[in-house]
């Protein structure tokens, strides 16, 4: 008898021997609400995007419709810099909700506020009684919950140009807010995970080599991934991690990180990166591109070849587009679950 | 005034620029007016030059975003000294829309192509992040412009780059305005399908390209 898909993740990422990898979507920046899900079932964005209820049963939707393995939970990454004050645009049906306004101009001008009491305001319980919801109604599916990292995160919170040289200029005043936003990111993980979440997936886009380098890579983003990773792990969770970016000048921060998958874009020639580093459990990287081009075929050919390489984990590589298709999507998953 | 002095004041301009020293560079500018330096050529040879060799540190994976926009601040505290002292503006090489596509607020790269197509000598009218297709088409109208650049981080948002070449065609504009595209999951087979003329992997690319779109314009209307 095979065994249920949320066993089924949690074995690879314990690096225990499986049947077949799991195919995933995590939710988060990588989310899967795509149009014709809510179309079809008229459960839409932006409405999931606030209630615990509505952001289950979309989750539910999105499981059942594109046969991944999973429930993805939240569908953006403006839950955090809502709770830390920036001000939000929540989109539409079919354009993810994005920061409006970040709420400071510069580091040294952050006000540090209570986390556990940051905790009861924005959407921060509805999405834990999201996470419980589908924790009850899906106990065979793993519920993974999303975190916006804490290089973007702190991004979100301040301007993001300005953040970015006061990386390098005020880098007492930038080590402050990446810890203040790295506890509050624990806090709101634990809260996932006490509701039922199976694991958390933190995607970090502002946190690539091309953009901070090889240095402020190591100093900023694995600092405070891994204390971020750290914090969960306490709580008893696995830690999957997405990079964006080439990934060449941080390649070899990656054994560094804490977590128990990596998952890259899809530039990352993932079979090399597991033959340079045993180590990682790889996650990724079918293109979003090609599944928006829709061509069945060679979505399940490029998929097909990603779990011949031995690629744990089985994904989408980035950002899946609101326009790509449920048929692009299912042969996908699909192929995976033929083997 | 000796060549060799004058070079000096540039190179330490430049220098100035390419150790992100805010301060020094604004004590170059004005030691370089002082001693009656020609501003456009200070900028020029001074400033730009720094940024160019930024640019450069920045492809050969020696400098990152942080560092380029150091750069860029030094580089603009010095054009604050220096630009009061010009006497005519320069010649523009021309003249650039640039923004992020709607849907998109991811504004770090567009903001670094911006810089250097500013020090590169365009005149870059810049509409910020979450642009609606059709603006850039009407910006460009008004403002006579050559180039429109677009930039965008999210494969989300990479449909509404087609839609501005689209909106484009279908105006009357299409032979005096050069598109061109970049961005994360850009690819230049993605700038060829969607019928852009010009694709930058990086913002020091970006302005080489425009370059030679509008050299081949040039060439092309004579």
């Amino acid at each position: 008898m095979s065994i249920s898909p949320k066993q089924r993740l949690l074995d690879t990422l314990a690096k225990k021997r499986v049947d077949r990898p799991p195919v995933i979507c995590t939710g988060g920046m990588m989310n899967a609400a795509i149009v014709e899900v809510m179309t079809t079932t008229g459960h839409t964005l932006p409405e999931a995007h606030f209630q615990a209820d509505r952001m289950a049963t979309l989750a539910g939707d999105i499981h059942d419709g594109t046969g991944f393995e999973n429930l993805g939970i939240p569908f953006c990454m403006t839950v955090e810099a809502e709770v830390l004050g920036s001000e939000i645009d929540f989109g539409s049906l079919a354009c993810e909700p994005k920061i409006g306004r970040e709420l400071f101009g510069s580091v040294k001008e952050v006000r540090f506020r209570d986390v556990n009491t940051m905790l009861d305001s924005g959407r921060i319980r509805e999405v834990a009684g999201a996470a419980g919801l589908l924790a009850r109604t899906h106990p065979d599916q793993p519920v993974i919950g999303s975190l916006t990292g804490p290089v973007s995160t702190a991004a979100s919170l301040v301007s993001p140009m300005q953040f970015l040289k006061e990386l390098r200029k005020e880098r007492e005043a930038a080590h402050r807010v990446m810890d203040y936003v790295s506890t509050f990111l624990v806090a709101f993980a634990r809260a996932l995970v006490d509701s039922g979440a199976t694991a958390i997936c933190i995607g970090d886009p502002t946190a690539t080599g091309e953009i901070l380098g090889p240095r402020m890579f190591d100093e900023y983003a694995v600092t405070y991934l891994n204390k971020i990773i750290d914090g969960i792990h306490s709580a008893g969770v696995p830690v999957l991690v997405h990079i964006c970016g080439e990934m060449k000048a941080v390649k070899p921060s990656l054994p560094l990180l804490h977590s128990d998958a990596i998952s890259t874009d899809a530039f990352v020639n993932l079979k090399l990166l597991k033959e340079e580093y045993p180590q990682i459990t790889t996650m990724g990287n079918l293109s979003t591109i090609l599944l928006e081009s829709g061509d069945p075929e060679k979505v399940a050919r490029r998929t097909e070849t990603l779990v011949r390489e031995g690629i744990d984990i089985i994904s989408p590589a980035c950002g899946l587009s609101t326009s790509t298709s449920l048929e692009a999507i299912r042969a996908m998953t699909g192929v995976v679950k033929e083997r | 005034m000796a060549d060799k002095e004058q070079a000096e004041y540039f190179k330490e301009l430049s220098d100035a620029v390419l150790d992100m020293d805010e301060e020094r560079t604004v004590t170059a500018a004005q030691d370089a007016l002082d001693n009656s330096i020609d501003p456009y050529e200070a900028i020029q040879n001074g400033l730009s030059d720094g940024m160019a060799r930024a640019g450069q540190l920045f492809e050969d994976e020696e400098y990152f975003i942080p560092e380029l926009l150091m750069c860029s601040d030094a580089m603009y505290a010095g054009l604050d000294v220096l630009k009061p002292h010009l006497k005519a503006t320069g010649e523009s090489r021309g003249t650039v829309v640039i923004g992020v596509i709607e849907g998109d607020t991811h504004d770090i790269g567009k903001n670094m192509v911006r810089i250097m197509f500013e020090t590169g000598g365009f005149h870059v009218i810049d509409l910020g992040r979450d642009v609606p297709p059709q603006r850039f088409v009407d910006t460009a109208r008004e403002s006579k412009a050559d180039i429109i650049a677009l930039s965008t981080l999210m494969t989300t948002t990479m449909d509404g780059m087609g839609t501005v070449v689209k909106l484009l065609n279908e105006s009357d504009l299409r032979a005096g305005v050069k598109v061109m595209v970049g961005g994360g999951p850009i690819s230049p087979g993605f700038a060829k399908r969607i019928g852009a003329d010009g694709y930058a992997v990086n913002a020091a690319e970006a302005v080489k390209v425009a370059r030679e779109l509008v050299a081949r314009d040039a060439v092309g209307a004579a």
